[in-house]
């Protein structure tokens, strides 16, 4: 354990001073507080939480994957190339303490740029309103969380299986791609053109944790069929709330530690 | 005999190269063991394997524990030198120091000691990313002795250091087989092996060429040098030191220039009786000559 938080701990030092945490950091807590400013003008309490967490949901599913994806990226990769590698693989340290106390570092230190970012929002509409859906605000800020350190373990997947960092870095860019711009247009209008069977929306939703997230986000919100487009609304109405709730927790606890064990078994393998 | 490092038929191929074929041999406690070998004999794929660095073919044991199977209870008794030490460049020489304690589990107050026991307690605050190449490897050499390691492993230590810092060098391998540490090193210098070893192992294209002592190396490998020296005036004072430790061997003043013609494997000895002598060395050439050649005289006066 000493180990992990040791390798933790520099992954948290390194990104606190990195410029594209502090970057993201402040872009997100600029266009969050922008957001909750004004969606939280009118109406009561409720609402304005309410419709600036609707409205965060599109900035977070936007800017925490690739946040997460670029850092993980670089994590090993970096390390690589720049030798460092082999330094710390000399020390007395396992390959799964090194790439855990990676994932452990770099999570927290997005999880600390995700919270500036929510917390100059809540704070914002705290003081506009006396608080209220606070819980609601706090579940998605939850989600963020969540869907940061699925993105990381992605990252850190492309990490091991790339020899160079823009290599890897590159790679993590095309799959925010994938994941986030072209799934929700193109992938899923294919399957749906395919096949518009229950089997086939189903792997839809389940094979984009972004888009399970996305759908998680709306359901925490406010269910409405008409929001929620044709993957969540598939889910609701053929599971019921609960379900489709736990179906897309599963699903994205399965997307953080599947492709870090895949990472841990494909590190070890390695030459350093 | 008491073994610390055990390698027995070690083989490593990376795609169609075959690296490292069939290596065995034994590291006793207090001993040195020095790898030799051109570029690409194999030296440091073999150092590599036994810091568990990369995957091979057959065993390697550090004490007992097999790298493979136990790597990290295996590299706690590893201090490991990589030829190009790689540190992180953000990081200050102190927060180098104490994140590798941290790994090794060593207290901090002797991380600091091993900073200004390599001469670097004046630039701790230094980014390790600003540091010359010199101060990088006293820093990395540090590291690999945090923890008092029974084995030292060192990939070409004196590569890139100058003369004095290859003396120095010399004095702290003799220090750690004087407590009982065992040391493998590889080195391109020739001419520090029968200083630094007690036996010698010949890689060529990663084979066993030869297994054996430094003093028998030194007779098989036997090229000769010849050392210019610039003693700045100095040269009768040098010369004695000379003809004590090499009296077999020609010294003669050709111009300015002391010159030694002696074997490869002496010539570090010759300068460094004169470095310990207190007389300056203004500036020095090495002319390498083959072995078993007789060798031209330089055209100055014999003395």
């Amino acid at each position: 354990m000493s180990a992990i938080r040791t390798v933790a701990r520099k992954e948290l030092r390194d990104a606190a001073s990195s410029r594209w945490l502090l970057g993201f950091a402040a872009t997100f807590a600029v266009m969050a507080l922008a957001l909750s400013l004004a969606q939280g003008g009118g109406g009561d309490s409720r609402d304005g939480f309410t419709r600036t967490t609707a409205g965060l949901v599109n900035l977070c599913l936007l800017l925490v994957p690739l946040l997460a994806l670029v850092l993980g990226a670089g994590a090993l990769a970096g390390e690589r190339e720049r030798g460092t590698l082999a330094s710390l693989m000399a020390q007395p340290i396992t390959s799964t303490e090194l790439l855990v106390g990676k994932f452990v570092g770099l999570t927290l230190a997005v999880w600390a740029a995700v919270a500036l970012g929510f917390g100059s929002a809540g704070l914002a509409i705290a003081l506009l309103h006396p608080v209220a859906a606070v819980g609601e605000y706090l579940q998605f800020v939850l989600l963020a969380a969540g869907l940061a350190m699925t993105m990381l373990s992605v990252g850190i997947l492309v990490s091991v299986c790339s020899d160079g960092r823009m290599k890897a870095i590159g790679m993590a860019l095309v799959l925010w791609f994938f994941f986030v711009l072209f799934y929700p247009l193109a992938a899923i209008g294919l399957a749906l053109a395919l096949s518009t069977s229950g089997e086939t929306l189903l792997v839809a939703v389940l094979a984009n944790p972004v888009e399970g997230a996305r759908i998680l986000a709306i359901v925490g919100l406010e269910p409405d069929l008409r929001v929620l487009g044709p993957l969540g609304a598939y889910l609701v109405n053929e599971l019921g709330l609960p379900a489709t709730t736990a179906l897309l927790l599963t699903a994205l606890a399965a997307w953080t530690a599947a492709p870090l064990a895949l990472a841990n078994g494909l590190f070890a393998r390695q030459d350093y | 005999m008491v073994v610390m490092l055990d390698v027995a038929a070690v083989g490593k191929r990376y795609g169609d190269t075959q690296a490292l074929e069939a290596v065995s041999v034994a590291v006793a406690p207090g001993e040195v063991l020095a790898l030799v070998g051109a570029n690409g004999a194999g030296k440091s794929t073999l150092i590599k394997c036994v810091a568990g660095l990369v995957r091979h073919a057959g065993a390697v044991h550090v004490g007992g524990i097999d790298v493979a199977r136990r790597p990290k209870q295996a590299r706690r008794l590893i201090g490991y030198l990589p030829q190009q030490p790689a540190l992180h460049a953000e990081l200050s020489v102190r927060e180098t120091a104490l994140f590798y304690a941290d790994l090794k589990g060593v207290p901090h107050d002797r991380a600091r000691a091993g900073v200004e026991a390599v001469g670097l307690g004046e630039y701790a605050d230094r980014p390790a990313g600003a540091l010359s190449g010199g101060m990088r490897q006293r820093l990395a050499l540090a590291i690999a002795l945090l923890a008092d390691p029974p084995l030292l492993v060192l990939d070409e230590p004196s590569a890139g250091l100058d003369i004095a810092a290859r003396l120095e060098l010399r004095r702290l391998v003799h220090e750690q087989r004087a407590r009982g540490t065992a040391v493998l090193l590889s080195t391109h210098w020739l001419e520090d092996v029968p200083y630094i070893a007690d036996r010698v192992l010949v890689l060529d294209h990663g084979r066993m060429q030869s297994l054996g002592s430094a003093s028998e190396f030194e007779a098989l490998a036997a090229p000769t040098s010849r050392l210019y020296l610039r003693l700045n005036g100095r040269g009768p004072e040098a010369v004695p030191l000379i003809r004590e430790l090499l009296p077999e061997h020609a010294v003669e003043y050709a111009g300015d220039w002391l010159v030694v013609t002696c074997a490869a494997a002496r010539k570090a000895g010759v300068v460094e009786a004169v470095v310990e002598a207190g007389i300056a060395i203004l500036d020095l050439r090495v002319e390498e000559l083959a072995a078993g050649t007789a060798p031209p005289g330089p055209g100055g006066m014999a003395l």
